[in-house]
């Protein structure tokens, strides 16, 4: 068994991971076969579920920190930490009409 | 039968079926299941939850269609919510090991969630209980089955009875199906109570608990002038209201006839009849009762509707709507009048909490102190001008002062607008309230720097009289007819026609038949009324004319009490107009 994945993150986007942000890190972390943590300071979260990750309730600049462990932890890090760092909000792409 | 009070909130008679709506809209069955039942509850658990998933799709599809993929994003998170494995389980297990019902488990775990996120201390997140009660409402509504339509979607005539209505169920009710109704809570300024005047529909809140004593469609009478429900009244009582519904609706059908008719006195002088509304969607209330314009659109709804300040997006979505639907006709935008009774939740940091609010920080006060947000409005209401004709009113204009520096500040804005290269409209008329008494006696200073005056009569007699109407200990002493509040409407009027500029009276009492004559009487060739009065205030008019009506002002200014004016006017309005029924 390889060791545990680690990564600090800090929330960027203004109003805190609420519900569309906390979709999109479930749908990445899904996709992933490890487990996958979240951590703030007071609570953890099991990152493929979205209930626990609004019951964290981290504001915009709270710190997080991500934890895999398992197949593929370390590329599942990566792409979360892309998330995080893209500001973990929907496309604001209109529609054509 | 049995009779329950409320407060009257919107006027008018319903009678028909209840449809009634819990405390979330929802009253579970039963609490339990037998053992036995246990395994094809969960089926029925599951097609459920497959039945919502579904339609959480057909929003999500629909959203990133019409909206955009920002907003399909929130259904895509409901959508995972209502698979996620851990609540499923959750559910599921209350309902194997406890026998209870799918609907009592689906509720208590969906209300632990959000009572959760209500919990976490943050405001942003703490609103995202809704979405999880949005979800349980989802899923009950699918574990209940057909029988309990969408209040957007009903097949057939009904009453409603609910626990609370919130403002976005009441302005989504079916005007078609929906005859009036009733709420155990609320009160008379609240957004539904607001809504449901809007809408026309007859209702009545704050009735207290009543749920328990009625049965989904048992009959039931709301009455909207007397703030009474009537549930399953007696024969008497239910033929008695029919008539009374029936004289309703006749006076209604007669006077829809007029909408066509100009309002023009017997001696051919024209009267402009304009409505005063609240929201974008009353325009059609007024323009189909052949009003000549929007007299007054009072813009707080934008701030006391949401918990956000309004964006000038959302200022300027909503003039547009109105000045369009408005073709021609004039738009007058009265800039906020927050303060005093009208406050947002979260934004008392603007408004003094003095003891005495009404002579406080409020109203073109409140905007001049707070210059990002009055110029946020301003700009708004100038890009918008470009689709009609607009005109801007200050409220509660007290100084000339005051008045310039508003004016100053909507050049500035007109300035930034230039520099910036947004279309706007730079010659909009530009006019003030007159509601202040100081005001009113130095109108002829203030007519030539403003292009119309429009007159506030209910703060204007609050300030004239001091009295608070909304005080029941001195509301006895509050007269629109007092002697002194004629002599105030003279003066501004005299002021008007002195310096060629217009003069309306958007207040109460041009709503009230028996002081149109005196109205008229006094100059006065504008009036600004509640959407529902426009047609009988046209038919009056028709039935006037000016010369008689010079008369009657002249008589009621000799009075000296205020009760013998309105006796006076009442008699003389029942001699001119005995058809007059609606509103007396």
């Amino acid at each position: 068994m390889s060791e545990p994945v680690r990564q600090t993150i800090t929330v960027k986007n203004e109003n805190g991971l609420h519900l569309v942000p906390c979709s999109l890190i479930t749908r990445a972390a899904t996709g992933f076969a490890c487990q996958v943590e979240i951590h703030s300071a007071t609570r953890k979260a099991d990152a493929k579920n979205i209930f626990d990750l609004m019951g964290l309730g981290a504001a915009c600049g709270t710190e997080l920190t991500l934890i895999a462990n398992g197949d593929g932890a370390a590329d599942a890090i990566q792409k979360l930490v892309e998330l995080f760092e893209s500001g973990l909000e929907a496309s604001s792409r209109r529609p054509n009409s | 039968m049995k009779t329950k009070s409320g407060i009257p909130v919107s006027p008018g008679v319903a009678i028909g079926p209840a449809m009634l709506f819990g405390a979330r809209g929802f009253r579970i069955p039963q609490r339990f299941v037998s053992v036995d039942a246990v395994e094809s509850e969960i089926g029925r658990f599951r097609g459920a939850l497959h039945k919502v998933a579904q339609a959480i799709e057909e929003n999500q599809h629909v959203a990133s269609q019409r909206l955009g993929e920002e907003y399909a994003a929130i259904f895509g998170a409901h959508l995972l919510m209502v698979r996620d494995p851990k609540l499923l389980g959750e559910i599921e297990t209350l309902i194997r090991s406890k026998c209870f019902s799918p609907e009592f488990a689906a509720s208590r775990v969906f209300r632990n969630y959000a009572k959760a996120f209500q919990n976490l201390g943050n405001a942003y997140l703490a609103e995202r209980a809704t979405d999880v009660f949005d979800l349980e409402k989802r899923v009950l509504h699918a574990l209940l089955g057909e029988d309990r339509p969408e209040l957007t979607h009903l097949t057939e005539s009904v009453v409603i009875l609910a626990h609370n209505l919130t403002p976005s169920e009441t302005a989504g009710l079916d005007r078609e199906k929906v005859l009036g109704f009733a709420t155990e809570v609320g009160g008379r300024t609240s957004h539904t109570a607001i809504l449901a005047g809007a809408l026309e529909l007859p209702a009545v809140v704050g009735v207290g608990g009543f749920l328990a004593d009625v049965s989904a469609g048992d009959i039931v009478i709301i009455d909207g002038y007397r703030g009474e429900i009537i549930i399953d009244p007696d024969e008497e009582t239910l033929s008695r209201y029919k008539l009374v519904l029936e004289q309703y609706k006749s006076d209604k059908q007669r006077l829809a006839k007029l909408t066509s008719a100009e309002a023009i006195t017997t001696d051919s002088v024209r009267i402009q009849v304009l409505g005063n509304i609240e929201f974008p969607q009353e325009v059609e209330h007024c323009m189909e009762r052949g009003a000549d314009g929007i007299g007054l659109y009072r813009t707080e709804f934008l701030y006391l509707g949401t918990n956000q300040i309004p964006s000038e997006e959302d200022h300027y979505e909503a003039y547009c709507k109105v000045v369009k639907a408005c073709g021609n006709h004039p738009v007058v935008i009265r800039t906020l009048d927050l303060g005093s009774d009208k406050v947002p939740a979260n934004e008392t940091e603007f408004v003094s909490s003095c003891d005495n609010p009404a002579l406080g920080l409020r109203s073109i006060r409140l905007s001049l102190n707070n210059l990002p947000l009055f110029k946020v409005q301003l700009r708004a209401i100038l890009r918008a001008a470009v689709y009609g004709d607009v005109r801007i009113m200050f409220p509660l204009i007290t100084s000339l002062l005051e008045l310039r520096k508003a004016k100053m500040v909507l050049n500035d804005v007109m300035d930034d607008l230039d520099e910036a290269g947004i279309p706007f409209k730079r010659d909009v008329r530009v006019g003030m309230m007159v509601e202040v008494p100081a005001a009113a006696l130095l109108a002829d200073q203030f007519a030539p720097e403003v292009d119309f005056f429009s007159i506030g009569t209910n703060d204007l007699i609050q300030y004239t009289l001091a009295v608070d109407r909304a005080d029941p200990s001195v509301a006895n002493l509050y007269w629109a007819g007092d002697p002194s509040i004629l002599r105030l409407i003279r003066m501004v009027v005299d002021a008007g026609r002195t310096h060629g500029i217009p003069v309306t009276v958007c207040g109460q009492m041009s709503s009230e038949p028996r002081f149109i004559p005196l109205l008229v009487g006094l100059g006065l060739r504008h009036l600004s009324v509640t959407p529902i009065a426009i047609p009988e205030v046209k038919d009056l008019i028709r039935h006037l004319s000016s010369s008689q009506s010079e008369e009657i002002a002249r008589h009621a200014l000799t009075l000296d009490i205020a009760r013998d004016v309105e006796n006076y006017l009442r008699g003389e309005v029942d001699r001119i107009y005995p058809d007059g029924s609606i509103a007396e």
